[in-house]
Formats: C-alpha cells, structure tokens, sequence
C-alpha cells in the first residue's frame, strides 16, 4: 500500500443501481472482483479490439487471462451502446487493468473500468430506464474530424459501421444467452463431467438455467474464498 | 498499518462510500506524520525547521509513531532521503527548554527505526531494506551513526555475496544494499578505516566475475558467434555499481548528491547492535524471478542523458527506477513526481524547463541533462530488461504515455528519437523479445496518440530482406495497431509505398475469417496446411456439405444431431472417394476441418459469439477431437492437430483469432497445451507455396512464439493455480481436523453452531492432489515438447526433411558481419535462436525443476558430435538452468 499516492485500482463511485446487495456486501465482492465495468467505448469498438487491450494485463502465468467480454448492448435496437464487462479468472488482473489500462485510449476514446459486482442475467443491456449500470456517457458521433476519406475508403467505413451495428442483432435474453467462457480445469472422463458439459439448445432451457446457477455458485465460492 | 490518506488533502477515498469507512477525524498525530511525509512540497530546506517545529509541538512525542512516518518517508520516497536524514539529525538536538539529560527525540525515533528496518531484513523486503541503508548511510554521514557500525552492517550484506550457493538474486540485492550504502556514506569509512570501502569493492567485483556466463545469456543483444560479453548500448546494474565506487574511492567518496545536513555541528554517534541477515528461505511453490543480470539499454548519449557508471548518473537512474517501482499503483502520480524530480537533484544536474525563470540558487554542476530523454531512457530501459521486466509491461507503456500527456511538447521528441534509436538498434542483433515489447510499446503508443507517425521515413528500409527485424517490427507493429484500431484507419497512416501486396509491410485486406468453403466454385485452396491436396481433390461437393453443417448450427440443432449428420457425411465422403479410388484415408481430417471451420464461421462475428458457438457445442467438439464419433475420452493427437490446423486456416489472415480459439479450446480442455505446442513445431516444417519467398521452414516468428507462450502459460497457469487450491484446501483440512480435535476434548458452547467437522479424508482434498499431479505431468510434457521442437529447428540431423538451409550457417562470426547481405532464411533462422534463447530463459524457473530429464530427452543425441549448433543449444540451455 502506498501511502504518497493514493492507488488506482480502488473502488469508485460507479455502482450497480439494480444490485440487491447491501453495501457490506457489495464492498466484499468488489476486493475479489474479477470482473471490470469498461465505459466510455465508442459505439463501433469490438470485442476484439477490447481483448486486445484488456490481454496486456493478463497473468496467464498464474491462470489468468480472459474468460469473457460481454458487450452492452441498447435493448431496443440490439446495437453496442458503449460499454461493456470484460472478465478476467482473477481478481490481480482486473487490479491492473484499474492501475495500467483505465484512462488511456482505446479507439481513441479514452476508457474508464471499474470494479464490477459481477456479471448477473440480463445486465448487458444498459441505459434506459431498465438498464442497470449507471454513467451516462453521451455518445460522440461519427467524427469528421479523422477527414481525408476518398469515396471507396468512406463506403468501407460505412460498411465496417452497418457490420458492428448488426453484429448483435442475434442476441437475446434469458438464461443461457452470454456464454460462460471456460472454467477450471477439470479431470476429463467422469460421468458427471458428460452431463455438466452437455450442449445447449432451445428447448433446453431448463438444463441451461440450473447450470448458469451452478456456474454462479462456483463463482461466488471462488469469490469468497480470495 | 492504518494510514491511508492520500497525499493531498481533498479527495476521498470511498466517496459516497458511508457505510463502512466512515472518514475518520485527522487525530493531531496524523498532522504530523503527514507533514513529515509532505516534507519539501515547496522547497525542502526551508521547510525542515518548520516541520521539526511541528513534531516537537506534539507533547508528549509518539515516537513510534514518528518512526512509522520516517519509515514511510525513506522506502517510499528515497529520493528525499538526504532531506529526511537532516530532520533526524535536527531532531537530535536538545531544544532550548529541554532536559539535556534525556533522550533526544531524534535518538528515540532512531532507535524506533532501526527496529523498523530489522522488520524489513526479517521478511526480505529489499527494496525497503536498500533505502533504509541510504538512510543511515546519510546520518552516517551527518554525524548521528558511527561509521564503525555502518561499516559493520554494509558488512553483513557482502557477506551475503560468499555465501554457500547463493542465488543470483539474493546476492545481487545484497550488493546493492552494500555498494549504494558505501556511495553514500564511503568518506566517513573512509576516514576511520582506508581499506574498508576497498574491501566491499573487491567482494563486488569477486561477485560480478562469476556471473559471466548469466550475463552473456541475457545481454540485449544477440550475437550467435561470440561467447563473450559484448554489449555497447547497454550497462549492466552491478557493473554500473562497480564503476561507480572505484571512481568515487578515488576521490575518497566526494559523492555528488545533496547533503543538507552538511552545515550541522557535530555529535556523539549513536551505535547500532550488529547483525546477521537471515537466510531466505527455499519454498518450491515460490518461482523464483528476477534472478538475472540487469542491462539498461542505453538511448542517448552521455551530455542528454547521465551515463550510470558515473556517480551522478547512477544516483539519477536508480532514484528514477525506485520512483518508477514504487508509484506503479498510481501511474498518474508517477508520472507527475517524475517529472518533479530534478527539485531532489544538485543545481545543474538537469537543463531548466524551457522558459523557466533564471535559477536564484547557485548551480553546484552543470551537467545539464535532458530530464524527459532519461525518464523515457530508463523507463524503457526498464521495460526492455531481459528475459522480464519487474512490472508488467504494460505498466511501463501506460506510464510513458501519462508522461507524453503532462508535458507533450518536451516529451513527444524525447519519444520518437527513442523509438528510432531502438529501431535502428534492431540491425545490429536487438534481442527477439525485446524486439516484440518494442512493437507493443509502439502500437499501444500510437494509439494513445492519434497513430500518429511518420512512416515515410521507413521507406527505404523497404528494400531490406523481408524478415529483416526492421521489416518485421513494421508488420507486427501494424498488426498490432490493426488490432486495437481497424484496417482502414491504420491503412491511411501509411505512405503509398507501403500499401502493395509485395511490399509485405501491411496485409491487402483487412483481418477477416477465411472460411475455405464460402465459394461453391471454390476449386484450389490456399491454405498453409498439408490438406491442400484434398482440397483440390474434393473442392466443390464440400461447399454443399458445408453449408448443410452451417445450417444445422444456425437452426442451433442439438450437438448429437450434428454428430449424427458428420457420420453420415462420411459414409458419403467415403463412397465417393472410393468410387473415384481415392485413398479414404483424408476423409476423417476432412470431415473434422469441415466442422470445425463450420463452427468457427457462426462464431466469427465476436468473441462472444464464439464463445456461444463452443459452448453449445462442447459434446460435438469433444467427439471431434476423440478422432471417432463413438468414445470422447482424451482426445486423439491427430484429430487434435486437424482441430488447429482447421483454427489456423479459417483464420490465417487474423493472428489475433488464432490465439484467442487456441486459448478458448485449451479453455474448454477441447486440446491440451502440448496439442498445441507439437501442431505449432509441425505447423512451420510445412510451408505453404503461398509463403514460400516469405519465410523459411522450420523457423518461428513472433506470431508462433506468441502461440508457444500461449500454451507454455496455459500449462504453467494451471499448475499454479492448482497449487494454490491445495494449499488452501490444505490448510481447511488441517485446521477441521484441528477443531474436530479441540472439540472432542472440551464442551465449549460455541461448538454448538459448528458442524462435526470431518475426520475421515477429505475427498475434495484427494481430487485437488490428483488434480495437482495430472497438471504438473502436463506441464512437464509441454516444456520438453518446447525445447524438442526448438532442437529440432535448430540443430536438425542430415536427415531432416524441412530444415531452415541456413540454421547453422549464420552461427559464425563472419556470416554475422556479412548480414546485410542475409536473405529471409538467414534472419529467420536468426529470429529462431533468440526465441530458443528467450525460451530457456524466461521460463527457467519452471525448466530447472525438470532438468536433468528435459536435457536428457533433447541433448543426448548430440553426444560425441562436433557441431557448432548443438554445443550453442546446450549452451544456452546450460547457462539458463544455472548449471554453467
């Protein structure tokens, strides 16, 4: 702990407004957090760009690394709108995603994360009066300023744009919809382990929900533990 | 330790935050502590009488409190140090009304300390240990320690240095603490004992002459040819110390830095009880890092920026590099004191801010250094240290850029003249890994930054050999910047030259999927796998059946009914190719390719995406990675290997993908990390026609070692975090079995809320050592596949069907000079080697617990052989295990 400068991975003000939890309680899960609350994306970032950045803070060396991103998306229109979780297997690297990435530029926005409570059902759309996560970021719109674009280049822009805009024209509510993103390692060949890993399909939505609650114990347990 | 405020008044820590940390009143005692720790806001030695003021206002002293707030004051701001060891020293003196019978305040808080510092040497905390010394180096010389104890104590840490097997880190932090302690303090040894300072120069120097060997391994530069040392653009840390002290022994330790004490009347001395420095302890779940020599690469001359086997030049890089240790939790603040710092140096040491008033005190030296040009020096000299920086890298790279941002004008320059430094450096054998850090640096600066570079000037470089390291820092650095931007925007920072296919600099198009079945009058294929010939042969039917699987997944079909359909794609498969007498052989990796791109193609929209693909598809998955369609057990090496191949091409033209399926399908335990490892070494022996004036075989670029390292740290992760979970579990099973004893024996009540604890084993604990065990064998197998891979690229028999021609040419001293006339297979071989180098390195803590094994499995073939390529293997490996 230093005590001349105050550190950047301490919780801030940014909170969960459909969070149950008490505050006790909510501090106590944000010291084990693995989960981060990136705001301030443009509209067309990509997941891809965010692993990118988010991956130079991994420790994959002590079974770290990037279990998911989910991105926020407007519930209406389907479309990014400007923020997202990124999820790591541990709470060191959401630490140094506070300390090293927060604040500096990604798609020449600068970003801000914030320790998240994690992930729950539902919480990928954002704003709104139903939306959970509140910071109102205002949405910069398309920028002249970058200039310079010939015709065919201004189309591939556009293009790029329709793409990131329909990208999540496919998703959907309910339990089961954001994926899990791999869990520890388990010994392979088990009975039990070929029903836990069994597929998912629509009309299997009850085997879905009973696993998102298990995955969520585990979790939580994990949480409790660090 | 409860003391938390921050350093300036006004900001909250919880803001909003009530319910559990209540902001507590400013007791009178935390006024002072702060006002200690503030010390020198303005100007230090106009403030030391009054903050001596304030700590003698506190009636009665609390001085372990005081204590506390010098603790605090030395290990986290050592560049006051000085300041700090003359309020001590004024603390020393009686005040006018006092009782000079007593204490003083200053000898109370000194003693306070001392025990402080022991605290420190009891738990290893160096750092704090190395500034507590500089600290009573300066009361040393301010008269309040007697030089015969500091003599004593700088002589328990070169004791350090002849100790039985003692590791390179330990005596190197130890040299540290005695050599920084006789800078600073060498004339008061001086004056009572001459030979004193000479005999802790000589025990460095008998140190520094048995690390040859480490340091030729981790030296910045990669020269193949030679086995000395030879390193012109950078210093080594302890060979900078070494330089440093027999310069100032020469002129009886007249060190250049601020003693504001100086002026002070004499006093007793206080002694301090000598002492032993404990052993460290061995603990095999430790991994023992930076273990190795430490070279600073060195970007500017020596009137820009100091030259660190000067005493002035060391004195600014090591108080930079402590202030960039220290701050790395705030990289805003660290920025910021960084560029503060010169107000810590003599007068002189550094050129004014340009438009500064005219300095009002006198200049001590005029050195005149560039501040921003030895900030980015030793930032990046940080960041570049091999084989691992201290901090992660991107620490380094986001400091950098709050430092552009609070000063652009004067930063900005000193940042594009280090990168063409750097850059050029990369002709003269830069290392490999430095190489790849600098084109992390460069893309994520650029991206802070508008991306705004001036690539033209370049050019020319075109013309160099097309795995020239230039030419590959300027691919991978657009793939990068690819990465964290898109195509188009990164294309149009690019002068026309740059664009054409054939200037291998940026790709044709952007990064997208690559799914071999797209196009029904598909009939040649181009990917790099061996599968081509299949392709070819079966090309168009498998646009229809790849649709079918694709429409399967999109009707998100249940993963048994895909299975069945891939069975009966095969029986298909099958017949045709016999009616047309085709071997049936292929059929089986076709039909795996097909899936597999299949499903890749309805995951390539987003990670996410991809994510929900594998998900909901793990059974089928699983099925396809057993090689047969009937018994998903571990999986067969060769259905593995179609799985990644089929990864590899669907994503050729994204590297970015390739890592990230490769770590999700060792994620999901679809492969394993040694699945990974062999497909990459059997991945380069074929190189596909298309590549063929692009890249040798059997050579590793960036884009396989960041596979390598991928699996290499899925492996390691997995061990560590296993053992994290069984000492845990441990731990929880001793301590039931510790209360089912306590309360067996006692009727307490509180016994009534627990439950009967467990007494028979624990059978989660069982899983975890089985766990543990089936982790650590695979970890092993990961690490001996690596480094059978690399002997095989590197030091292939006569045999060898896909050898890199030049693998063992380029090792001579001759083949070295003459590199500018080198060609893709020369440099390729060249990149190979450092990436071996970097390998046993950087992963030599795990590689040591494996030695004998892994070296017998790779090396014995070699016995008896006189070969230039298997000696440097064996070298290089010897040197990174320690057992040369």
């Amino acid at each position: 702990m230093a005590h001349v400068v105050q550190p950047l991975d301490q919780p801030s003000n940014y909170k969960d407004s459909q969070s149950r939890v008490d505050r006790q309680k909510q501090n106590e899960l944000l010291s084990g957090s693995t989960t981060l609350y990136v705001g301030n994306l443009s509209f067309y970032t990509t997941e891809e760009q965010i692993y990118e950045l988010f991956s130079k803070c991994a420790h994959s060396e002590d079974g770290g690394g990037i279990k998911r991103i989910i991105m926020g998306l407007d519930r209406n229109t389907r479309t990014p709108c400007g923020f997202c979780f990124v999820e790591y297997y541990t709470h060191a690297e959401a630490l140094a995603s506070m300390r090293y990435v927060s604040g500096t530029k990604l798609d020449e926005r600068i970003i801000r994360c914030d320790l998240d409570l994690g992930y729950k059902e539902g919480r990928q759309f954002g704003r709104g009066k139903s939306g959970g996560q509140v910071r109102d970021e205002h949405r910069q719109d398309y920028d002249p300023g970058r200039g310079g674009w010939g015709a065919q280049a201004q189309k591939a822009e556009i293009d790029r744009r329709r793409q990131t805009e329909e990208r999540y024209a496919d998703a959907h509510d309910g339990p089961g919809a954001v994926a899990g993103g791999g869990g520890d390692w388990k010994e392979m060949g088990g009975t039990t382990e070929n029903k836990l890993k069994r597929g998912r399909s629509p009309d299997d939505e009850g085997d879905n929900e009973r696993m998102g609650q298990r995955t969520r114990t585990e979790e939580d347990m994990e949480g409790e533990r660090m | 330790m409860n003391f938390d405020r921050p350093y300036r008044g006004g900001r909250r820590r919880y803001p909003r935050d009530d319910y559990d940390d209540r902001r507590r009143e400013e007791t009178p005692q935390d006024k002072v502590k702060n006002a200690i720790i503030k010390l020198g806001e303005v100007d230090p030695v106009q403030e030391l009488p009054i903050v001596e003021a304030q700590v003698r206002s506190l009636v009665p002293p609390n001085v372990p409190s005081l204590a506390e707030a010098f603790h605090i004051s030395v290990t986290e701001q050592p560049y006051k140090i000085p300041y700090y060891a003359a309020l001590l020293r004024r603390l020393h003196d009686t005040p006018e009304d006092g009782n000079p019978e007593e204490p003083s305040l200053g000898g109370q808080i000194l003693e306070e300390f001392w025990k402080g510092f022991q605290a420190y040497v009891d738990k290893l905390a160096w750092r704090e240990t190395r500034f507590c010394i500089h600290f009573f180096s300066h009361l040393t010389s301010a008269k309040l320690v007697a030089p015969e104890s500091l003599a004593l104590l700088l002589q328990a840490f070169t004791t350090v240095l002849d100790e039985f097997g003692v590791s390179h880190g330990r005596a190197k932090r130890a040299a540290l603490c005695a050599a920084e302690g006789l800078m600073i303090g060498g004339a008061s040894l001086k004056a009572i004992s001459p030979s004193s300072p000479s005999e802790i120069i000589n025990a460095l120097q008998t140190f520094i002459e048995t690390t040859t060997n480490a340091k030729w391994v981790v030296q910045p530069t990669l020269k193949l040819h030679s086995s000395s040392v030879d390193v012109e653009n950078a210093d080594e840390l302890l060979d900078n110390a070494l330089a440093v002290l027999k310069a100032l022994d020469s002129v009886d330790f007249d060190t250049p830095c601020p003693r504001p004490y100086s002026e002070y009347p004499e006093l007793n001395s206080v002694f301090f009880t000598p002492f032993t420095l404990p052993l460290e302890e061995e603990s095999d779940a430790q991994v023992r890092r930076e273990e190795w020599p430490e070279y600073f690469l060195r970007l500017f001359p020596d009137d820009i920026s100091p030259d660190p086997n000067t005493p002035a030049g060391y004195t600014v890089r090591a108080d930079l590099l402590a202030m960039v240790d220290i701050f790395e939790v705030n990289r805003k603040e660290c920025a910021r004191l960084l560029l503060e710092y010169p107000k810590w140096t003599l007068p002189g040491t550094f050129k004014p801010k340009p438009g500064a008033p005219p300095s009002e005190v006198e200049l001590v030296v005029a050195h005149d250094w560039q501040l921003e040009s030895t900030i980015l020096e030793t930032v990046l000299g940080a960041l570049l240290l091999l084989p691992e920086s201290s901090q992660k890298q991107v620490y380094y790279i986001s400091l950098i850029t709050e430092v552009c941002k609070l000063s652009p004008q004067t930063v900005g320059p000193a940042v594009g003249k280090s990168i063409r430094k750097l850059y050029n450096g990369l002709s003269d054998g830069l290392d490999v890994d430095i190489s790849r850090r600098l084109t992390e640096w460069f893309s994520i600066h650029m991206s802070n930054f508008n991306f705004a570079w001036v690539w033209k000037e370049w050019v020319p470089d075109l013309n160099l050999a097309v795995q020239h390291p230039k030419r590959n820092f300027m691919r991978r650095s657009l793939e990068l910047e690819i990465r964290l931007s898109y195509y188009d925007r990164i294309l149009k920072t690019l002068p026309e030259a740059m664009h054409p296919p054939d200037a291998y600099t940026i790709p044709e198009q952007a990064p997208g999927p690559n799914f071999e079945y797209d196009d029904p009058s598909r009939t040649i294929s181009t990917t790099a796998t061996t599968f081509t010939n299949i392709y070819v042969l079966l090309a168009k039917p498998h646009h229809d059946a790849a649709q079918n699987i694709l429409n399967l997944f999109r009707g998100r079909s249940k993963a048994e009914d895909v299975v069945a359909h891939l069975d009966t794609l095969r029986n298909t498969l099958e017949s045709e190719a016999s009616e047309t007498g085709q071997s049936l052989d292929n059929v089986p990796s076709l039909i795996r390719i097909i899936a597999i791109q299949s499903l890749l193609h309805i995951g390539s929209r987003s990670f996410s995406h991809l994510l929900n693909a594998i998900e909901r598809y793990l059974p089928l998955l699983r099925v396809v990675a057993s090689g047969s369609s009937s018994t998903p057990a571990n999986g067969s090496p060769e259905a593995k290997a179609d799985i990644l191949s089929a990864v590899a091409s669907f994503w050729k033209y994204n590297t970015q993908m390739i890592g990230i399926v490769f770590d999700k399908f060792m994620q999901y335990q679809i492969v394993d990390p040694t699945d990974v490892v062999s497909w990459t070494f059997d991945h380069i022996a074929n190189v596909d026609e298309s590549e063929r004036d692009f890249r040798a075989p059997m050579s590793l670029n960036v884009v396989e070692w960041e596979l390598l390292r991928g699996a290499l740290n899925k492996a390691i992760g997995r061990v560590s975090m296993s053992r994290r979970k069984l000492t845990a579990l441990r731990k929880e099973d001793d301590e039931s079995r510790a209360r089912a004893k306590a309360s067996g024996g006692n009727m307490d009540v509180d016994g009534e809320t627990k439950e009967e604890p467990p007494v028979a084993e624990n059978p989660a604990l069982t899983t975890a050592i089985k766990a543990f065990s089936s982790l650590t064998k695979e970890q092993k197998s990961v690490l001996s596949r690596t480094l059978e891979g690399f002997v095989a690229c590197l030091a292939p028999s006569s045999t060898a069907m896909h050898a890199n021609p030049k693998v063992r040419e380029i090792l001579s001293e001759n083949a070295w000079h003459d590199r500018a006339n080198w060609g893709k297979d020369e440099w390729n071989a060249w990149e190979t080697w450092g990436w071996y180098r970097h390998f046993c390195t950087a992963y030599s803590p795990y590689l040591r617990s494996y030695e004998t094994t892994l070296a017998t499995i790779s090396f014995t073939r070699f016995e008896g052989q006189a070969d230039p390529a298997s000696d440097l293997l064996k070298k290089i490996w010897n040197v990174s295990i320690g057992q040369e």
